[in-house]
């Protein structure tokens, strides 16, 4: 009988995939936490706002690049959908924010930054600034004509940070690299 | 799509490639303007590279199936495609080293540490002046702090309105030392209530430290915050707070934004170093990847447009060597390769009109070949065709019948090795030679073949054909067999003789044989016994043989005359039986053995004739047994196609070879009673019915006489 080697290419790349994943899940691990620590609604003058608390921790690297003045950006993604019978959830409102944070070295302060309304926050340190940008108060998410009158829907959030400002093509170019971390979707449903 | 199409859309793909790859470039260092762009040019890229890869694997497919096939041309086309992709490969991997080489190092430069500690130095001096404009801000806000000390109510806010105008302050606060404004001025546009002031700025001025910060201004640019208490009470209760907000001249916040943006900017670039270096290497990698297959492509593309004329040359070479030369290739270009192409379909056209011709000369050559065969074979003249080593080039029908020998085969044949195995061919040849061996390539002569069957008079001529200069075309000989016309013409002078004899000797005979007779009438009485003995004996004698010459000028009579033909239909089997029967009652001792086809029967002569025919061969052959043992006569009759063949054969003892080719001449016998008029006769009553008579001794010993006389009519095919 003549003995052949036999090839076996499809175990080499779950192999890869294998170490792929968990060198990045160890990769993960090495990372701040970063999650959604509780949110909430309520109806303030007809105005539904938004609170979110966040765990903003940051890895070391983005640490060193925001040190290095290199800004960080946390977006802030909120949906609110009504249930409908027989057929997917409707989302009624749909938002998305964005705070920009950024070292100030001429006044060797850190300065928050909210693109839609201009406004601007300094703080003297980054763990001061850091906070607050984890700490999201009273955003306005609609009013009471956009969301049912009963005052039920199901809400979820998700927060992402990205370091720097990087061009598409770039992320696109490389695409294997994570240039942002984002939370899980974090759900309830709002009872009056 | 249409032949036009095509390069129409291949330029419109290449310039929407050449289009995408420079929006790459562009997008790569960060435009925002083609952000949104990105993904559409990358796909294009990637398009770009699938068509391209498509468009390679066909080519190449189809190349590889040609070389596989060792198809003419594409070894040629596999050099050409090495020789090009070499071309483009090096070069471009060449420039792709350096250009990686150049980015990389090109983007590490722009992290030397000379920019960093510049940059570094920078906004170590924008903090200096600005530390230097703080320390005058704090200084100032001390001095307003100890004016307003003792003020409260409406003269604390004209004096916060004093020296605000006075400081060039932006707002002047006064606050609880927990925070609550009590007193404020504000100038310019900053109106309404004031902000809550900053925990740090109160804890700091609580622990009686006075407080000065640059921070960044709301709508940009930059501006000082001072804070101290008011007063110098020791207690914390009941103290005031006086918190002062300064522009930054504008001069210094415009420098200071501009380092702050560097510095930011500067970091960001930091950032994005291995990025950026991985992306431009990519981005100039997948650059480098297209414009390798582009060129590779291209190498396959135009080594298959160079070739493709070249393998229609060999294909059309290839077809004219086979013969077809009405292959026409149709013209690339006006270039060499369209010259060369002009000149094949010119050389084809040439050699159609050739063989043209030269099938038209064929066939006229053809035409007179058969019309020189059927000449040749209707001739009753021998031809011979030689050629110039004596080899047999043809021979028609009549020079095999007069030679006795089948000349079907014989073409190509040395004539020497035919000349070997048929004798009377070796006589003509022979003589041929001897011509040849003299010097003269045309001559005439009268020839005397012998043979078996008989003496052959031919008259024969030779005459070269033309060739070239230096060597003869041949030699062609034609010959005619004069053998019948001579005897012919010697059987009329016999019979003029016989005619002659037989009148001039008959006459006297008659009284010859009166006078004789007369003259022994008369003296026999008066002669003595022995006298009239001897005059009995004289007339006798005398008698006896002018009856005897009588009876030979009968003969000679005969010979000469000739009657009218009857012509009638003559069974000659029947004839042949009869006449046998008869010689076998008048000598028994003879035995006739008769082989008779039954096909063979039928003649149209006259019976007369025939039957004398049979009676002088049999009287013949019954002679020539006298004194044989075991005499046996042969009869034969065969059909060959329309002809009879009548064979008589004797076991005697044949013809004599100093006579067998005058046997047939009239008063030639070897019999001493003879007159040699026997096959004469034969002869002439065979020649009168149109048929031949040959003689030959047989093999086994004895005369065989073979008669060939044509078939009744009615009897033939």
């Amino acid at each position: 009988m003549r003995l052949t080697r036999m090839r076996q290419p499809g175990l080499v790349c779950v192999a890869a995939i294998l170490f792929a994943a968990l060198a990045l899940r160890a990769t993960a691990a090495e990372d701040g936490r970063f999650e959604i620590r509780n949110a909430y609604v309520e109806l303030v003058e007809d105005v539904w706002q938004l609170d979110v608390r966040l765990d903003l921790g940051l890895s070391e690297a983005a640490r060193q690049a925001f040190d290095e003045g290199v800004p960080l950006t946390l977006t802030l993604e909120a949906e609110a959908s009504t249930a409908r019978r027989f057929l997917p959830d409707e989302t009624v409102v749909s938002l998305s924010r964005r705070w920009q944070l950024a070292y100030d070295a001429i006044a060797d302060r850190y300065v928050v930054t909210n693109p839609a309304s201009d406004e601007r926050a300094s703080h003297a340190s980054r763990e001061e600034a850091l906070a607050a940008l984890a700490r999201i108060r009273e955003l306005p998410l609609a009013n009471t004509a956009k969301l049912p009158s009963d005052g039920r829907f199901e809400m979820r959030v998700r927060a992402s940070v990205e370091v720097g400002e990087m061009p598409v093509a770039i992320k696109i170019l490389l695409f294997w690299k994570s240039w942002s971390r984002s939370t899980e979707w974090y759900i309830w449903s709002v009872r009056p | 799509m249409t032949r036009r199409a095509l390069p129409i859309a291949v330029g419109i793909g290449i310039v929407v490639w050449v289009v995408a790859l420079a929006l790459l470039a562009v997008t790569t260092e960060g435009s925002r303007r083609f952000e949104e762009l990105q993904p559409w040019i990358l796909l294009i890229n990637i398009a770009g590279v699938v068509v391209l890869l498509a468009l390679i694997g066909t080519r190449l497919t189809g190349f590889i199936r040609d070389w596989r096939r060792h198809v003419p041309g594409s070894r040629l086309r596999g050099r050409t495609i090495l020789m090009f992709g070499g071309l483009a490969v090096a070069p471009l991997l060449l420039v792709f080293t350096f250009s990686v080489l150049f980015l990389t190092r090109g983007i590490d430069s722009w992290f030397h540490a000379e920019v960093r500690q510049g940059l570094s130095d920078a906004l170590g001096l924008s903090r200096a002046a600005l530390d230097l404009r703080m320390r005058e801000i704090l200084d100032r806000t001390g001095r307003i702090a100890d004016d307003l000390s003792e003020l409260r109510g409406g003269s604390l806010y004209m004096s916060l309105d004093n020296h605000l105008r006075l400081a060039g302050a932006d707002e002047l606060i006064v606050t609880s030392a927990g925070g609550q404004p009590e007193a404020y001025s504000t100038a310019g546009m900053l109106h309404g209530m004031p902000a809550v002031p900053q925990e740090e700025l109160l804890l700091q001025v609580r622990q009686g430290r006075p407080f000065v910060s640059l921070e960044p201004a709301p709508g940009g640019g930059y501006l000082i915050r001072a804070a101290t208490r008011i007063g110098s009470a020791q207690s914390l209760r009941g103290s005031r707070l006086l918190i002062a907000t300064y522009p930054v001249p504008q001069r210094l916040a415009d420098l200071a934004a501009t380092v702050q943006k560097s510095y930011q900017q500067y970091g960001q670039l930091s950032y994005l170093r291995e990025p950026l270096k991985l992306s431009f290497v990519l981005t100039l990698s997948l650059v480098l990847l297209m414009a390798l297959l582009a060129a590779l492509y291209g190498a396959l593309y135009f080594s298959e447009r160079l070739v493709r004329p070249v393998q229609d040359l060999i294909a059309g070479t290839r077809a004219v060597a086979k013969g077809d030369f009405e292959t026409r290739l149709s013209k690339p270009s006006h270039d060499e390769i369209g010259f060369l192409v002009a000149s094949f379909n010119d050389m084809t056209i040439k050699l159609a009109r050739a063989r043209e011709e030269a099938e038209r000369s064929k066939a006229a050559v053809e035409a007179e070949r058969a019309s020189l065969a059927v000449i040749l074979a209707r001739l009753t003249s021998g031809v011979i065709s030689l050629e110039p080593d004596f080899r047999v080039r043809v021979a028609n029908q009549a020079a095999g019948q007069i030679l006795g020998m089948d000349f079907d085969q014989a073409a190509g044949q040395p004539l020497a090795e035919l000349a070997a195995r048929h004798p009377l061919l070796g006589q003509l040849h022979a003589v041929m030679l001897r011509h040849l061996d003299a010097g003269e390539d045309e001559w005439r002569e009268q020839l005397t073949l012998r043979g078996e069957s008989g003496r052959r008079e031919l008259v024969c001529a030779c005459t070269a054909l033309p060739g070239d200069a230096a060597v003869m075309g041949g030699l062609v000989v034609v010959f005619d067999e004069v053998t019948q016309l001579l005897q012919a013409q010697r059987q009329a002078a016999w019979g003029e003789v016989a005619r002659r004899l037989a009148h001039e000797i008959r006459n006297p005979l008659t009284p010859i044989q009166l006078s004789a007779e007369r003259m022994r009438r008369k003296l026999f009485r008066g002669l003595t016994s022995s006298d009239a003995e001897l005059l009995d004996r004289s007339t006798q004698t005398i008698v006896q043989q002018v009856e005897a010459m009588k009876q030979m000028v009968a003969a000679f009579s005969e010979y000469a005359k000739a009657p009218e033909m009857q012509i009638s239909e003559v069974d000659v089997n029947v004839m042949i039986r009869q006449v046998s029967d008869l010689y076998h009652a008048q000598d028994p001792r003879v035995a006739f053995g008769l082989a008779l086809d039954a096909r063979a029967a039928i003649l149209e002569a006259d019976p007369g004739r025939i039957r004398q025919l049979l009676n002088n061969l049999l009287t013949n052959s019954v002679e020539a047994l006298d004194g044989r043992n075991n005499p046996v006569i042969m009869i034969e009759t065969k059909r060959a196609g329309d002809q009879i063949l009548l064979t008589v054969t004797d076991n005697g003892p044949g013809f004599q070879d100093s006579l067998i080719e005058q046997a047939f001449d009239p008063y030639v016998t070897s019999k001493p009673k003879g007159t040699g008029l026997g096959l004469a006769i034969v002869r002439r009553v065979v020649e009168e019915h149109g048929g031949q008579v040959e003689l030959e001794n047989a093999p086994q010993g004895g005369a065989r006489i073979t008669i060939t006389l044509p078939a009744a009519r009615r009897e033939r095919a």
